[in-house]
C-alpha cells in the first residue's frame, strides 16, 4: 500500500515559512490530541529539520521545502525534504569543540521516537521523524484505493504556499492556522485575519463534498493586503455552489467574506479562486 | 539554583583553562574534581544551553526560568558524560538538557494547562489590540501588535489562536480599563428579543436561525447583513473583536451543522 500523507506543504525555504510549518503542525497536533509537551517536542524537532533546509540545502539560494505529515495509529510521522545539494544534517563530529554546529541531529533524535536521514534520488535529502502521542485520536484512514492522491511538488516561488490535506477533521484544524499566518504576513489586520479564519473554517468543513480527489488542495498567493486562494480540484459545477450568493447553506457567507470569486475550468473539473483583500 | 548564566569565570582562572581542549577539561573535572575545568566547560557550553532553552521552550515560560532548568541539565551532563566511550559531548548533552526541561514542564502541569506565559501573553495581546483599535479606529496588524508589545510575530499569532479557541481560558474576565463588571450582551444590545433575520443570505439559514442564541444572531446580522467589520461590531456590543470572531465562528459552525442535519 502506497503511503499517502494526510498533509503536504510545499513552500520555499524562506525562513518565515518555518512558521507556516509550525502552525500547520500545531493544528495537526490539536486534531490528533497531542498534549502540550508532545506538541512542543514535535515542533522543536521539525523546526530543526526545516532550519537545515533554510540555511544549508541550497547554498544561500531559494529552493523548495516540502513537509509531509502522516497520522499514525499511535502518533504521527513527519518527513521534511529538500531538493538541493547542500549540506545535509549530520551528527556532531567527535572532538569538535564548536557547539554551534550539529545540534540539529541530537535534538531530532532526542525528541522523536525514531528518525531517519536519507538522500533522495535526483538530489536532495529527507528527514523522516516519528512522534508518539500518549492518547492519539484516530483519524479516518487514507488508503491507496485509487481515490487517494496528494498534490505533487509544484513550482515554488517566495510568495506561494501549497497545502494538501485530508480528511476533513485535519483540514479544519490545519487550514485556519495556515491561512491566518499567511494573512498576517500579507499585513492583514486582526479583524480581517479573523474573516480569513472564518473562510478557512467554512471551506474545510464544506469543500470535501465537492473535491474530485481525496485531498483538499489549497494554493495561496500573497501580496500586501491581498490573498489569493486557489481551491481544487473540484468536480464540475461545484465551484459555484461553494460560494454563490444564491446557493444553499453557508455559501453566501463565503461570498460576503471574500472580495472576488472566480471558477476556472480545467480538464478534470474546476478550480475555485477566491480573493481576500484588507482595504482598511 | 545558582545563576550559571550570569557568572563569568574570573580572568585569572580562565588563563589556565581556555585554549585547553574539552577532553582534557573533562578529565580534569571528572577525575581530579578540578572546579576551574568545570567552570570552563560550563562557559563553553552555555551557548548550547541558551539555544536549546530558546528553541525548546519558546512561548512557554519566562526565558530566564527555562535557562535555569536547562543549565541544571548541562551540569548533570558534565557529571555523567563518559569521554572514553567516543561520543561527542554535544550528542550526550542535548538529550540530557532536553530531558531536564521536559521533566520541568511535566512536573509543573504544563501538559494539561495553558502555560502561564502563553496565557498572560494572550491577554496582553487582547488588551493591546483593543487599545490600538481605539486609538487608530481600525484593527492593528500582527506586526503592529508585535512591535507594540515587543514580541515575536509568532507569539502574537499563537496568542490570537489561543484567543480564538472556544474555551481555552476565560476571555470574559474584565478587560483593562473596564469597570470590572462585564456587561452582558443583552444589556449592551438592549434589544435581544428583536428578531434578526438573515433572509438576505439564504432561506435554508433562516429556517434554523431560531436555534442560534439571540446575541449570536444579532452578531451574524451585523456582520453579514449590515456588513459591519468585526471591530465595529465589537464597539457596538461592548466586547472584544476576538470575542466577536469566536462567536461568529461558533455560530457559523452551529448553522452549518443544523443546515446539514436538516
Amino acid at each position: 500500500m502506497a503511503e499517502i500523507p494526510n498533509v503536504r506543504l510545499s513552500l520555499s525555504n524562506r525562513p518565515e515559512n518555518v512558521l507556516v510549518v509550525r502552525q500547520a503542525l500545531t493544528g495537526v497536533a490539536d486534531s490528533l490530541g497531542l498534549d502540550a509537551i508532545e506538541t512542543n517536542d514535535l515542533n522543536t524537532a521539525v523546526t530543526e529539520a526545516c532550519n537545515n533546509v533554510v540555511l544549508h540545502a541550497y547554498a544561500g539560494e531559494e529552493g523548495p521545502l516540502e513537509v509531509d505529515v502522516y497520522a499514525l495509529a499511535d502518533g504521527l510521522a513527519v518527513a521534511v525534504r529538500d531538493r538541493g545539494s547542500g549540506i545535509r544534517l549530520r551528527p556532531p563530529e567527535r572532538d569538535s569543540d564548536d557547539v554551534r554546529s550539529g545540534i540539529g541531529v541530537p535534538v531530532i533524535n532526542a525528541l522523536s521516537r525514531h528518525a531517519e536521514f536519507k538522500d533522495l534520488d535526483g538530489g536532495g535529502t529527507e528527514v523522516r521523524m516519528e512522534f508518539a502521542a500518549s492518547k492519539a485520536t484516530a483519524l479516518e484512514r487514507l488508503d491507496g484505493n485509487g481515490r487517494g492522491s496528494v498534490g505533487g511538488a509544484r513550482t515554488q516561488c517566495a510568495s506561494t504556499v501549497e497545502l494538501s490535506v485530508a480528511p476533513t477533521a485535519l483540514a479544519r484544524a490545519v487550514l485556519p492556522r495556515v491561512l491566518s499566518v499567511l494573512a498576517a504576513r500579507a499585513h492583514f489586520s486582526t479583524d480581517r485575519i479573523s474573516d480569513v479564519q472564518l473562510v478557512a473554517d467554512l471551506l474545510a468543513a464544506s469543500a470535501f463534498e465537492s473535491i474530485s480527489g481525496s485531498h483538499l488542495d489549497v494554493g495561496v498567493m500573497m501580496a500586501p493586503r491581498n490573498l489569493e486562494l486557489r481551491i481544487g480540484s473540484l468536480r464540475a459545477g461545484h465551484g459555484e455552489s461553494l460560494v454563490a450568493a444564491g446557493a444553499e447553506g453557508l455559501a453566501p457567507v463565503i461570498e460576503r467574506l471574500t472580495d472576488a470569486r472566480r471558477v476556472a475550468r480545467a480538464d478534470s473539473g474546476e478550480t475555485l479562486e477566491l480573493t481576500l483583500v484588507d482595504r482598511r | 539554583m545558582p545563576s550559571l548564566a550570569t557568572k563569568p569565570p574570573s580572568s585569572l582562572r580562565a588563563d589556565h583553562a581556555t585554549g585547553v581542549d574539552s577532553l582534557q577539561l573533562f578529565r580534569r573535572w571528572q577525575r581530579d574534581g578540578d572546579g576551574v575545568a568545570r567552570e570552563e566547560l560550563v562557559r563553553r557550553h552555555m551557548p548550547l544551553v541558551r539555544r536549546l532553552a530558546r528553541r525548546y521552550g519558546r512561548s512557554a515560560e519566562p526565558f530566564e526560568d527555562l535557562l535555569q532548568v536547562a543549565s541544571l541539565g548541562l551540569l548533570k551532563a558534565l557529571d555523567r558524560y563518559d569521554a572514553d566511550r567516543g561520543h561527542p559531548f554535544v550528542a550526550f548533552a542535548v538529550p540530557t538538557i532536553l530531558g531536564e526541561m521536559r521533566r520541568y514542564f511535566r512536573d509543573s502541569g504544563w501538559s494539561v494547562h495553558v502555560p502561564r506565559g502563553a496565557q498572560e501573553r494572550a491577554l496582553k495581546v487582547r488588551d493591546a489590540q483593543e487599545r490600538l483599535s481605539n486609538k487608530r479606529g481600525r484593527a492593528p496588524t500582527v506586526h503592529q501588535l508585535a512591535e507594540y508589545l515587543e514580541l515575536d510575530a509568532e507569539d502574537v499569532i499563537d496568542a490570537l489562536q489561543a484567543l480564538q479557541a472556544y474555551e481555552t481560558f476565560s476571555l470574559d474576565a474584565p478587560r483593562a480599563g473596564g469597570d470590572g463588571e462585564a456587561i452582558s450582551y443583552g444589556d449592551s444590545l438592549g434589544r435581544d428579543d428583536e428578531h434578526y433575520e438573515l433572509v438576505e443570505l439564504d432561506v435554508t439559514l433562516s429556517a434554523v436561525l431560531g436555534y442560534i442564541q439571540p446575541r449570536e444572531r444579532a452578531i451574524l446580522h451585523m456582520r453579514f447583513v449590515e456588513d459591519l467589520t468585526q471591530t465595529e461590531i465589537a464597539d457596538r456590543v461592548g466586547i472584544s473583536q476576538m470575542q466577536v470572531s469566536r462567536l461568529l465562528r461558533r455560530s457559523l459552525d452551529q448553522l452549518r451543522t443544523l443546515t446539514h442535519a436538516g
